[in-house]
């Protein structure tokens, strides 16, 4: 496997490739959005912006399409940011890698005289989804999670938390557990997905020409699993958002 | 793959920025054109609403206008009719009264002439009777003178 080039910066380990990658995305996302927003027009949308209206539209269905607009405001923001800063680092990695072989110690960079000497060959990867790292879909798991918490504590405090003691008071721990899986799970699922489509990806590139197929076929169903799974880690923080931080009297 | 907590850091604060400049930049102005759109169709189908009343409402004053207009055409028919019907009788009225007043202008006339001639005849008649009377007379004159002049005559023959 290849190794990640981690720049060391006093007691701090930076990936650059991770760091790379999410600035990679988060300026594709971000250059996207701005594209789409370019020439905003009340009665004659282009096509951009008619696309980037079908993403809050949907977003807005995610998370309660009987609430208005102004209410879900900032929360359709978190959702189109993420679905589309997690659809973009997910392809992130699909169309090319960037390896490098060092030929000599780079300490800065983890790589000692020990490593380029030993049985195994050594390369850099500097190119890779940044959702293919759990560090990363740790971090957007994180801020979700404390989202969600934050908004259940000021929009919902009462409702928010009696359901820690839901249906019984004895039933505490387990819902403890159950809100700590929470984002235990979407950090996984995310990672999971996409490191395994990347080490496929590897894995096909081993190969040679003859996985010329497998590879098309793999990258077309990456691309797949990469909306499917933006997709679901929206959604999943709509739903845990919308079971905080809105309450319903039907429920509970 | 180990775990590392400044890329945890990073990403967090990445995407913290992104969210903000995302919102800011892109969504939300998309918003308040969503917004605005939401608003001007609201404003659209009201004004299509108010425009249908306004439409129906002058289809009713047309309509009554149409009414009042045909009724208008009638009366004026009507009166027209009337008017027309009036003024024959007045016209058949004029000419008989012109007619009657010709007539007995023209009976007078002819009273008067009969008159004049009457009188005129009188007169005439009256000259040639005197003219007759004066022949006669004078006839009767000279016979007297004849039979005087005859007697004259034969009393000188008898006196021979």
């Amino acid at each position: 496997m290849h190794e990640f080039p981690i720049l060391q910066v006093g007691p701090f380990n930076i990936d650059l490739s991770m760091l790379i990658a999410i600035l990679v995305s988060g300026i594709i996302t971000f250059v996207l959005a701005r594209l789409a927003v370019r020439n905003l027009s009340v009665d004659n949308p282009s096509k951009l912006q008619n696309f980037l209206e079908w993403v809050i539209e949907f977003v807005h269905n995610l998370i309660a399409s009987a609430m208005p607009l102004n209410r879900v405001k900032p929360f359709i923001s978190l959702g189109m940011s993420l679905i589309m800063f997690i659809f973009i680092s997910n392809l992130l990695g699909l169309p090319f890698g960037i390896v490098t072989e060092p030929h000599h110690a780079i300490p800065s960079l983890g790589i000692t005289e020990e490593m380029l000497h030993g049985e195994e060959h050594v390369a850099l990867a500097w190119w890779k989804s940044p959702t293919a790292d759990i560090s990363v879909t740790a971090g957007l798991a994180i801020i979700v999670f404390f989202i969600v918490h934050i908004l259940g504590l000021r929009l919902n405090r009462k409702h928010y938390l009696k359901h820690y003691f839901q249906p019984y008071p004895v039933f505490f721990p387990i819902n403890l557990i159950e809100t700590v899986s929470k984002p235990v799970t979407l950090a996984l699922r995310l990672f999971a997905n996409i490191y395994a489509g990347e080490v496929l990806i590897s894995t096909i590139l081993m190969l040679g020409w003859i996985g010329t197929p497998f590879l098309v076929a793999w990258q077309g169903f990456s691309i797949f699993v990469g909306a499917i799974q933006a997709f679901l880690f929206t959604m999943l923080t709509m739903v845990y958002i919308s079971q905080a931080a809105i309450h319903d009297e039907e429920h509970h | 793959m180990a775990w590392q907590w400044e890329s945890t850091v990073i990403a967090m604060v990445a995407f913290g920025i992104l969210y903000f400049l995302l919102n800011k930049y892109a969504f939300g102005p998309l918003f308040s054109i969503m917004e605005q759109r939401r608003q001007l169709v609201l404003e659209q189908m009201n004004t299509a609403e108010s425009s249908r009343k306004q439409a129906e409402a002058q289809m009713a004053e047309q309509k009554a206008a149409l009414d009042q207009a045909r009724k208008e055409a009638y009366s004026i028919i009507e009166q027209a009719r009337t008017t027309s019907t009036k003024t024959a009788d007045d016209i058949v009225q004029t000419a008989k009264a012109e007619a009657t007043r010709l007539k007995d202008d023209a009976l007078k006339d002819i009273e008067s002439e009969k008159n004049k001639a009457i009188a005129a005849l009188r007169t005439e008649v009256g000259g040639i009777s005197v003219k007759i009377a004066s022949k006669i007379i004078e006839k009767q004159i000279d016979e007297q003178s004849q039979e005087q002049l005859v007697n004259q005559y034969l009393k000188e023959v008898g006196s021979k």
